[in-house]
């Protein structure tokens, strides 16, 4: 597994569902929080992907 | 008076067992203070993470004084608790630093011991009667 994109969907994946859990006492809450954190992970580093595209890195 | 005392000390060395416990197995702590959700989440979601980090081929970093930033990688690595040891025991986690998914095999294993760190300390919490 090589795809960049995968894997950091993956590691957003395993840190939304560890803190959702860690900061949420309710199930409900928890899956609520940690839904928000992953799509938060996932829309901020594509975002951030294109914001740094067009710098000669 | 003197019972209160050895009440206060056996109670500290309790939560401390349990914190213990919670960084040699992931998710341990919870699960003996009853928080059986939590604790199971905690273990397969942990335990994956640092497995899924071995995989992509991560390097579990030995803890060396002569360069600080390997030492802090090693700390966090370490954080994971049994599964470090039984990892560098059987030869997992040497890194291959050529391979593409070097770097993220890192990150996923020095996270995984970082957020079961703060596990224990949820753990801590719990044991103490703040949450």
């Amino acid at each position: 597994m090589t795809s960049h994109l995968v894997l950091m969907v993956v590691f957003a994946l395993f840190v939304s569902v560890v803190f959702g859990t860690l900061m949420r006492d309710e199930p409900a809450e928890q899956l609520r929080f940690g839904a928000r954190l992953f799509a938060a992970f996932v829309l901020g580093g594509i975002a951030l992907g294109w914001l740094l595209y067009p710098l000669p890195l | 008076m003197r019972a209160t005392t050895a009440d206060r000390e056996q109670s500290a060395t309790y939560t401390y067992l349990i914190c213990a416990l919670a960084w040699a197995i992931p998710g341990a702590g919870h699960l003996l203070l009853g928080r059986r959700q939590k604790g199971l989440t905690f273990l397969i979601a942990l335990t994956l993470m640092f497995a899924f980090g071995l995989w992509l081929e991560g390097r579990l970093f030995p803890i060396e004084s002569t360069e600080p930033l390997v030492v802090l990688a090693a700390l966090a690595d370490v954080g994971i608790g049994l599964s470090f040891f039984i990892a560098r025991a059987t030869g997992a986690g040497a890194g291959h630093v050529v391979a593409l998914t070097y770097e993220y095999g890192n990150a996923f294993l020095i996270v995984a011991g970082l957020m079961n760190m703060l596990a224990v300390l949820d753990v801590f919490d719990i044991a103490q009667g703040r949450k």
